[in-house]
This record gives C-alpha cells, structure tokens and sequence, in this order.
C-alpha cells in the first residue's frame, strides 16, 4: 500500500514535470518578450515580468523608439507565411483528397506502381531534393516568388496528406455510396455531394497537420524564398535572432511565431492526434 | 519522415509509417473481394468508364511528385557525378570526384562526426523520452486530455523558432538555464554553454530537437499502448505478473513495431538536423551538421559539386538506416 502511495506520487510528479518540460521554454519567451531589456538580462533572473508592458510587440510592429533597428518587416513576413501556408495547404488538400479517393475506390492501370512510387516519396529526406529544387526554381523565373515556393511545399506534403486520406476513405462505409450509385448518380457525382461531406472530419486533420508542417519550414524558403518580399516569418526571425536586437524584442517575434501554432494545438488537439496517428500504427 | 520540404518535425512525420503501411494497399482491393452479389461484376464493367475518371483525379498528384520530387531526386544523383561550377565552366563528368573532394573537405569530416553525435542523442533521448511519456499518459486520469495537449505543443511549433527561444535560455550572459544551475550551486558562475566545448554544444542542440520531436514518439507509441487488448494485462496480473515483467513480455514486444516507426523518425530527424543548428550553432564547425554544411558550402560557396555529392550519401544513407531498422525491429504484432 505504501508502495502504491509512492507510485502514485512518483507519477504526479513526472507529470508535472513533464508540463513543465513542455511549456516553460515557451513561457520563457512570453515572460521575456513582456520585460524591460534591463529586467530580461537581471541576474538571477524573475520567473515573473516585475512590470509587464507590451512595448517590444510596439517596436516590433514598427512603433516606438526601437522600432527601426528590430522591425524589419515583420508584417510583410506575418502575411508572406499566411499565404504561402494557407496556399500550400489548400492545393495540397485539393489534389491529394482528389487522387486519394481514386486510389481507395476507383480500378485503373498502373494503380500499385503510381501508389507506391508517392508514398515511396516519403522516405526521400531533405537533402535528396534542395539543390535540384533551387536550379529548377531559378531556371523557371520562381525563386522569391509565392508559386514557387507554394508549389515545392505542396511537392513535399502531398505524399503524407495523400496518405491520410487515403485511409479515411477507406475507412468511410461503401453502402451510401453503392446506393448512390445504384440511384443512377456517377462517380464524380457521388464523389462531391456523398463522399467528401462524409469524410469532413478527416479533410479537416489532414488540412490542420498540412498547414502546421507549413507554418514551420524553414530551410526551403530559406534557399528559395528569402528576399523581403517574400520570406516567411521563420526566415525573418533567424535574421532577427543574428542581428543585435534586443532580448525582449526577438523574444516578441517569437512568440508572435508561436501563437497560430499554439492555438492550433489547444483548440484543434483531437485532429492533430488523429492526424499525426492516422497511418502510423494501425 | 523527413518528407522534403520537411518541418523540423511535422514534415518528417509519417514518412516511414506511410512506407511500412502502404502494404495495406495491395491487400485492399478497391471493393472487398468475396461479396459474391451478382450486379456488382455487371457494375464493374460498366464502371470501365473510370479508367480516365481515375487518371484525371491523380493526374495533378503524379504531375507535382514527378516534377517536383522524383525529377530531383533524380538529378541530385546524376549530377552528384558532374563538375558543376558556375565560376568555372563548362560542366563535366568526374566519377567519383566529388565525392573524394568532399569526403576531404574537414568540415565535411567533422560534420560527420558531429552528425553521428545528434543521431546517437537524437534517438536515445527521443525514443526513450517519448516512450516514457506513452507510459505515463497510457491509462486514463482527470486533465488527460489537457496534458496530452501542451504535450504535443512543442511538435506544432516551427524548429526555428524554437531554436530562437532555447538559445535565449542558454545565453551565457543573462540565460535562465546559467542563472537556475547558479542558484542550485551547480556551476560556480556563469557559463558559455553552446559554442565552447564540442559534445556540450551538441547535446544542447540535439535537446532542442528532441523538445520539438518527441511528441510525436511519445503518440506512435501511445497509439500503439492503446490498441494492446486489456484481457492480455488482466490475464498476467490474473498470473501475478509484476508491473516490470508486464513491461517486459507484453509491453515492450507488443509496441515493437511503433517503436520501429519512432526509432526511424527519430534517425531520420536528427540525420537531418537543420533549423536548430542553423540558430544555435550558425556556421561554426564546433556543432555543425551534416545539413548545415551542406547548406553552407552549396549555397554560400556555391561548390554545387561537393554539395551534391554529400546530399547523394545524405540520402542513401538515411534510406539503408530507414530499411535496416525497420528490418530489425518491425514484425507484424498478432494479439
């Protein structure tokens, strides 16, 4: 009894720990990016901000007396990775959902060797591609241009999201669609107005992994995109993190980087477990 | 895993589970053979007419991985074997000669070394940190569902961006990390904790990736945790197993092959360990990886040559390790 006592501490405690070891770097940055330069460098540190102020977001968004030296288009990122994520995301879904479902349900030729080939495209890490990527984009006029890099993110979440759906619609029930069938309706027919409103939950999983894998790339638009104009977030804010800004205010950038995400996660959680699980082990 | 445009952690996500599971394909014909309903053959062959339906909705797939995928992949091994050099033209076969120049490039050596230290971490520390959380948030408990949540937190965050905060926290100057082991009388003062010694700075590298990645272990395994029937933890505890045996002979067996998948991804991930470099390490030879020098002597020296020649091992190497371990590890689980 006493040994089940302590069991039951022991896993109180880790689970704290474990919350602990999952936020606090992030509450570190939120804590950070609330202090004075002065406060933030204090030793030994306060693991609360003593006077919380929101002058760091100021300059960051290019107001107040630091704001020239630290902004450096942060705005111009913040929409750069909204429209490189949000289009990357809804192409990738438009085509995987599309061929996914005519590998679950449709008989064609070469059906065995086109699946295994993409999916086998899944292995391929980083590097198989990167250069190849760049001769091609700079061959074809895209490089820092939205296409460009929107269509290589697409290149590279097809597989995974084909994949996923892939799953779902195999695991959707093929009665309604046999009496749709039999009610004279066609395969596209019964595609759009039967299918996809049923495997909502599952598009919906697949489209929030999809934009997180987006919203977090970085060596691709680093090589691709990394003028001005079009950089993401994640680029900015590695050049941010090399130039000498102060503390708070890359401590601001980051966290601005970390909201979407964040709240992503705390409001969307269910999706991103069946999404990451989905097609892992089964 | 590592799918190319990889996020530190969410490209690489899936890549082998989707490799290993793809069996299930060949094994699920498009209808579940055996319904011996007579209209349904009528309705095959009347369904011929979805040969170019079918080809119509993969086309955009098979367009985008040919051309952006497979074309690459490849050129980077065709041209791994030519002299590519837009200072000294023109472009021409040399073999192996690539390869000898980088494999006696010491950057390229000590990136190697370096690289062999963040898998060795990356996968000790990811594999066994994540099991470990699958265990604990294996059984149901009130605010499950909460913790699950900020646990999977640090996966959906970009790896940059984590690198930004993690360097903040080893600052040698003001960090948390300095001031905490100072307040514990750990060190006696303040310490440069990245960029100084060699392991060191790689080992809190690697820990900023192992942050961002092991949730997701921590979910294969947890998946994997679930699907174990209960009557098989009844019947041992009905024999008087112990908790540790359980562990032991049901367990561990049991999830083998999820623990195949994360052991992978892990590789993988920490083969391919960018972002976090990028930040914590910039172009220092002290921690670099194998994909920051890369980077660096392609694009900043545009020597196409040798960083052609190191993506072409890169990959190789990471696709044997992939099939090697899977091999090893993975066997199909019959409850």
């Amino acid at each position: 009894m006493t040994r089940r006592r302590w069991s039951s501490l022991g896993r109180l405690v880790s689970l704290v720990l474990l919350v602990l070891w999952s936020l606090f770097p992030v509450y570190w940055a939120l804590k950070t990016s609330l202090s004075t330069n002065a406060a933030a460098q204090q030793a030994p540190v306060q693991m609360l901000p003593s006077h919380p102020s929101i002058t760091s977001y100021q300059a960051l968004f290019g107001a107040g007396p630091e704001a020239a030296d630290a902004a450096g288009g942060i705005g111009q990122a913040l929409v750069n990775i909204v429209v490189e994520t949000v289009g990357a995301t809804v192409l990738t879904l438009a085509i995987a959902v599309l061929a996914a479902y005519a590998f679950a349900r449709l008989r064609f030729r070469l059906k065995n060797l086109v699946f295994y080939t993409v999916i086998g495209t899944l292995t391929l890490p980083v590097y198989a591609t990167l250069i190849p990527l760049y001769r091609i984009m700079s061959d074809l006029h895209l490089v820092n241009s939205y296409i460009g890099i929107i269509f290589v993110y697409t290149s590279g979440f097809l597989p995974l999201a084909m994949w996923i759906m892939y799953n779902v619609f195999l695991a959707l029930p093929l009665g309604i669609e046999e009496a749709a069938r039999i009610d004279g309706a066609g395969a596209l027919q019964t595609f759009a107005r039967i299918v996809l409103p049923t495997a909502r939950p599952g598009i919906a999983a697949t489209a929030i992994v999809t934009f997180l894998f987006g919203w977090g790339q970085f060596i691709f638009p680093l090589v691709l995109s990394s003028s001005s104009a079009t950089q993401p977030l994640t680029v900015l804010l590695a050049a941010i993190d090399s130039r000498n800004v102060p503390y708070p205010i890359i401590n601001a950038a980051a966290v601005v980087a970390v909201a979407i995400p964040a709240v992503i996660v705390f409001f969307l959680n269910r999706w991103i477990v069946t999404g990451i699980t989905a097609g892992s082990v089964k | 895993m590592s799918s190319r445009p990889d996020a530190g952690a969410p490209g690489q996500a899936t890549a082998i589970s989707g490799g290993t599971l793809a069996g299930r394909a060949g094994r699920h014909p498009s209808r579940p053979s055996g319904t011996p309903v007579r209209w349904r053959d009528r309705r095959f062959r009347r369904r011929s007419g979805d040969g170019p339906l079918a080809y119509f909705m993969i086309a955009p797939l098979v367009v985008f991985i040919g051309a952006l995928a497979i074309y690459p992949t490849v050129l980077t091994v065709v041209e791994a074997f030519f002299h590519l050099d837009p200072l000294t033209p023109p472009d021409h076969f040399v073999g192996f000669g690539n390869f000898t120049d980088a494999f006696s490039n010491p950057q390229v050596v000590t990136a190697m070394e370096n690289t062999g230290w963040y898998a060795l971490f990356g996968v000790v520390l990811t594999v066994g940190l994540g099991t470990a959380i699958a265990l604990l948030l294996q059984r149901p408990f009130f605010g499950r569902g909460v913790v699950l949540a900020v646990v999977v937190l640090p996966w959906a965050l970009p790896g940059v961006v984590e690198g930004v905060i993690w360097s903040w926290i080893y600052n040698p100057t003001a960090g948390v990390l300095n001031s905490v082991l100072k307040s514990l009388h750990l060190i006696g003062q303040y310490q440069l904790f990245v960029g100084a010694h060699r392991i060191e700075s790689i080992f809190l590298i690697a820990l900023v990736q192992v942050w961002q990645i092991t949730p997701l272990a921590a979910l294969v395994v947890l998946a994997a945790l679930q699907s174990v029937p209960d009557e098989l933890y009844e019947s041992a505890s009905v024999d008087g197993a112990s908790g540790l045996r359980v562990v032991r002979s049901i367990t561990l067996p049991l999830v083998r092959p999820a623990l195949a998948i994360a052991t992978v991804e892990a590789l993988v991930m920490s083969l391919n360990i960018f972002d976090q470099v990028y930040v914590l390490n910039a172009n220092a030879t002290t921690a670099s990886s194998i994909m920051t020098t890369t980077y660096f002597i392609t694009f900043q020296d545009l020597n196409f040559g040798q960083g052609y020649a190191l993506s072409l091992t890169a990959t190789v190497v990471t696709v044997l390790l992939s099939i090697v371990i899977i091999k090893v590890l993975y066997r199909k689980v019959e409850y």
